[in-house]
């Protein structure tokens, strides 16, 4: 056969298509059918198109399955088994499960990319405002959108979720409600669930093997918390459920644990002693009696048992990556035993505060060496000539202004006074409108504007925006990559110039011409310099 | 204690008391005073160490990592040690963005074992103390996680260029973390990346702070009161020293002009950064700040071109960054010994309540009552 890359997963032969007789095959990708004794394949479905399937009624004489593609299309393959009606079921049944199994596989994978990309786009209004400008009218093409444009939107989702540390106490936490009639509720989060897994691996291979197979998963989680394995007192040689082997694996690992011991030479986990303070302030040690029940005991151990556990979880962590950052860190770490322990143990002598602050090091810190610090006091002075004044001239300056002063009189009444026209003209000019008050004129030319004008403007400032964002962003150029991006950025501009702005401003001319130049103004200018800027690159490049 | 409930009734009727504006003076509350004391004395040293010829970190990203968890609904600091939080930073942030307007600040939460980013890094403060005030409806649940958050700001501050000045800013409530791996780790990985993490403490000192803060160089403080906190939070607003792996680097800046001028011939334009608000849009007006490189339009400075990238600045913002780099001289403080009968500033009498005056070193004759 010619398509020997794939894969045949099931091959049913005596197949009817279309009046001729063939196999029918199902292969990893697609559904295809030969006519008999003939090498080529006349019928060819991806799974991908297909949108559904369906089988003939029962008691129908013709065994039928038709597939029906998303286009409309669909195709009819009718099973003639020579064998009976009771064989053509048989195969007809094959073939309906193996679809039944595969198409959902590649069904989702199409649809979910355009589900995602039509709830973002209803979503953000911002970016469907984008969306319609810049792809509708053909300015960028839709990959480049998803690729560049909409990249912050589309990279919010592929975040990858945050992982939680344990704390010591989410069992606790889990808080049992009663409900009534002498049952409790425990409500489970997927926190929980999560602090579950990590902290007890035994139970989430447990977990793995029997949810969805054997049990549903709130079955899974009842049996969990009937079990003695979760409650204080656990004597699980008595009763037999999946989780007697979790506290067996438990107890191996505490043993081994134990065995290992503890790596710090400081630490000397088996001469830990009470020492209390007996009469006359001398020391009494206290003597180790195995008085203590096995209840309490147990308990205990539970307790160390969970800590240790909790603690791992967190470790196993770290040691993965740090296996993954670099796996010579194994052998400098045996050779610093030895300088490590001197280390601690200087620590432990020495107090921080009692040492010479390290105001020396501030100092070492980035000296600044200025040559003229008088420079950055003074801003720019212009350069004319200043005038000297010696202190003979200054008191012959201060007397004159003095005996000035001395005839500055009250005058009353004032005879200074405008005449009344000139104070009127002065009013005018001052109120709006006035000569001396332009400013209002733009304000109200600005509401002029009709507001779905204004909306159309505000558009194409957000599309032009993006675009020059990214027309920008490729200088300086280094590589050929961006150079083919500038290129393709300089055509989005020309494109975006011809096919949305030349018609807004006509559209304007036509229906506003008093403003239409001015409201257009800003936005060629923008498009201008842009343009410029490509020329001066291109001299540049062609020198 | 007991004397305070009976004269102002119980705690909870009196409201909340804005005790960071009105500092009592009165006799009872000797813990006040000391407070107080504490408070000056930390201050006047940390203003002598100030000196004139250090580099500093000017352009400063700092993220502010806030704890939002359980502990943050304790009342020990009036109502809610949360909201007095928010109130503080909403002061800080406005204080924060005068003194360095050519920095940004981005605000990280942590709650629940997660991180949560709330803003990412900006330079316009109106925008970020809209934020802090959304902040009152969080749900106070869980436990922080302190690495999640420095994670979560380490990766963004790695994209940062070199001379940036990089920090984070902590306020922990919480005695716990509960982490996911090695808070070691992330702690060489800040060290390595020349990230000063400072950390303000609300409830007690704890060791892991107190070694993060020590390994990248920041400062580690816990609160005694909410004029202390102020008073720390303040203390994050001068620019830091410049960290060692700061590069000097020469950066592109733009200095637009404004351009207003009136009649009828200019055009209206609209501004790039009201663009794509959804709730304010931007408006058609003639007046504004042009890029030089790329022609858009902005309302206020500073603000980074979103067309073509180049910083915008005015000059007077370049101005105020450096009066860091030349502080002005501190006063001697010197024993009351009735030198001189009045203050010079206030012309007040010195009485027998200033035990401590303040003398000009330079001319040694000024003499003041109090800073």
């Amino acid at each position: 056969m010619s398509t020997s890359m794939e894969d045949v997963l099931l091959q049913i032969p005596q197949v009817r298509y279309k009046k001729s007789d063939g196999t029918l095959f199902l292969m990893n990708q697609r559904l295809i059918w030969m006519v008999e004794n003939r090498d080529t394949v006349a019928v060819s479905h991806p799974y991908a198109d297909i949108k559904s399937q369906k089988i003939s009624p029962e008691g129908k004489a013709k065994v039928q399955l038709q597939v029906v593609l998303h286009n409309g299309v669909s195709s009819t393959f009718h099973f003639i088994n020579k064998n009976g009606l009771q064989s053509q079921l048989a195969d007809r049944d094959k073939v309906k499960e193996m679809l039944q199994t595969l198409l959902p596989k590649f069904k989702r994978k199409v649809d979910r990319e355009l589900e995602e990309k039509n709830k973002l786009l209803s979503s953000n209004p911002a970016l469907l405002q984008l969306y319609k400008d810049l792809v509708m009218t053909e300015v960028v093409s839709s990959e480049e959108f998803w690729s560049q444009h909409a990249q912050q939107y589309t990279q919010k989702q592929k975040q990858q979720p945050q992982d939680i540390g344990v704390s010591g106490a989410f069992l606790a936490d889990i808080k049992p409600q009663t409900d009534g009639c002498n049952g409790l509720k425990y409500n489970l989060t997927s926190d929980i669930i999560e602090c579950i897994f990590k902290t007890y691996p035994a139970v989430k291979k447990k977990y793995t093997d029997n949810v969805p197979s054997k049990l549903t998963e709130a079955q899974f989680w009842t049996k969990f918390f009937q079990s003695h394995y979760f409650h204080r007192d656990r004597k699980y040689a008595e009763t037999k459920d999946i989780f007697t082997e979790c506290g067996k694996i438990d107890d191996q690992e505490m043993k081994k644990d134990i065995q290992k011991g503890v790596d710090d030479p400081l630490v000397n986990l088996t001469e830990f002693e009470d020492n209390s303070l007996d009469e006359g302030y001398g020391i009494a040690t206290e003597k180790v009696t195995n008085n203590t029940g096995t209840v309490s005991q147990a308990m205990i151990k539970r307790f160390n048992q969970h800590s240790i556990m909790v603690l791992k979880a967190t470790k196993d962590k770290t040691t993965e990556t740090s296996v993954s950052n670099g796996t010579g860190k194994n052998s400098p770490e045996k050779q610093e035993g030895p300088v490590n322990k001197k280390q601690r143990i200087l620590e432990k002598i020495t107090y921080d505060d009692l040492e010479d602050t390290d105001e020396n090091t501030n100092k070492s810190a980035g000296q600044l060496n200025l040559s003229k610090v008088e420079r950055y006091l003074h801003g720019p002075t212009p350069d004319s000539t200043t005038e000297f004044l010696n202190p003979n001239e200054v008191s012959s300056v201060l007397r004159g202004v003095l005996q000035e002063t001395k005839h500055w009189t009250y005058k009353h009444p004032p005879n200074n006074l405008v005449t009344p026209a000139a104070a009127v003209g002065a009013l005018g000019e001052l109120s709006p409108g006035g000569a001396l008050m332009r400013g209002f004129q733009e304000q109200s030319l600005a509401q002029l504007v009709p507001p779905d004008i204004e909306k159309e403007v505000r558009n194409l400032y957000l599309a032009l925006c993006e675009l020059l964002s990214h027309f920008w962003k490729c200088f300086p150029i280094t590589n050929s990559t961006s150079e083919a991006k500038l290129l393709k950025m300089h055509d989005a501009l020309h494109r975006f110039h011809t096919a949305k702005l030349k018609p807004f401003e006509d559209k304007l001319i036509r229906e506003l011409s008093p403003l239409s130049h001015h409201l257009t103004k800003h936005l060629n200018q923008l498009l201008n310099a842009a343009y410029q800027k490509f020329n001066n690159w291109q001299k540049i490049k062609g020198r | 204690m007991g004397d305070e409930d009976d004269a102002k009734e119980y705690r909870w009727e009196t409201g909340y008391e804005k005790t960071w504006e009105a500092i009592k003076e009165d006799d009872e509350g000797f813990l006040e005073a000391s407070v107080a004391d504490i408070i000056q004395k930390a201050k006047r040293k940390r203003q002598a160490l100030k000196q004139g010829s250090q580099k500093l970190g000017m352009m400063r990203h700092l993220y502010l990592i806030l704890d939002c968890s359980d502990s943050m609904s304790s009342q020990d600091l009036k109502p809610t040690r949360l909201l007095c939080t928010l109130k503080l930073l909403e002061i800080f942030i406005e204080e924060f963005f005068d003194q360095n307007p050519i920095s940004q600040i981005g605000i990280i939460i942590m709650h629940n074992k997660r991180a949560e980013k709330i803003s990412d890094l900006a330079g316009n403060g109106r925008k970020h103390i809209k934020y802090v005030n959304t902040l009152n409806q969080t749900s106070l649940i869980g436990e922080p996680s302190l690495q999640n958050g420095l994670e979560m700001a380490l990766s963004s501050l790695k994209l940062l260029p070199s001379h940036a000045s990089r920090e984070i800013l902590v306020i922990m409530g919480s005695l716990t973390t509960c982490d996911p791996g090695d808070i070691n780790v992330t702690i060489e990985n800040l060290k390595q990346e020349g990230i000063r993490c400072s950390i303000i403490g609300l409830a007690a000192e704890v060791h892991v702070c107190r070694y993060l803060a020590k390994e990248t160089g920041g400062t580690y403080n816990v609160i005694l009161d909410d004029s202390h906190f102020k008073d720390l939070l303040f203390e994050q607003v001068d620019p830091p020293p410049a960290a060692g792996c700061l590069e000097s680097s020469l950066i592109k800046m733009g200095f637009p002009h404004q351009i207003n001028v009136e009649g009828s011939e200019e055009p209206l334009t609209m501004c790039m950064c009201h663009v794509d608000s959804t709730s304010e849009g931007s408006k058609l007006t003639t007046g504004g700040y042009y890029c030089p490189q790329c022609f858009s339009k902005y309302c206020e400075l500073p603000v980074e071109c979103r067309a073509c990238g180049l910083t915008l600045v005015s000059a007077p913002h370049l101005a105020r960054s450096y009066h860091h780099l030349f502080p002005a001289a501190n006063y001697t403080e010197i024993n009351f010994d009735k030198q001189v009968a009045l203050c010079f500033a206030c012309q007040r009498q010195f009485g027998e309540s200033d035990k401590q005056i303040y003398e000009c070193p330079k001319c040694k004759k000024n003499i003041l009552h109090r800073l």
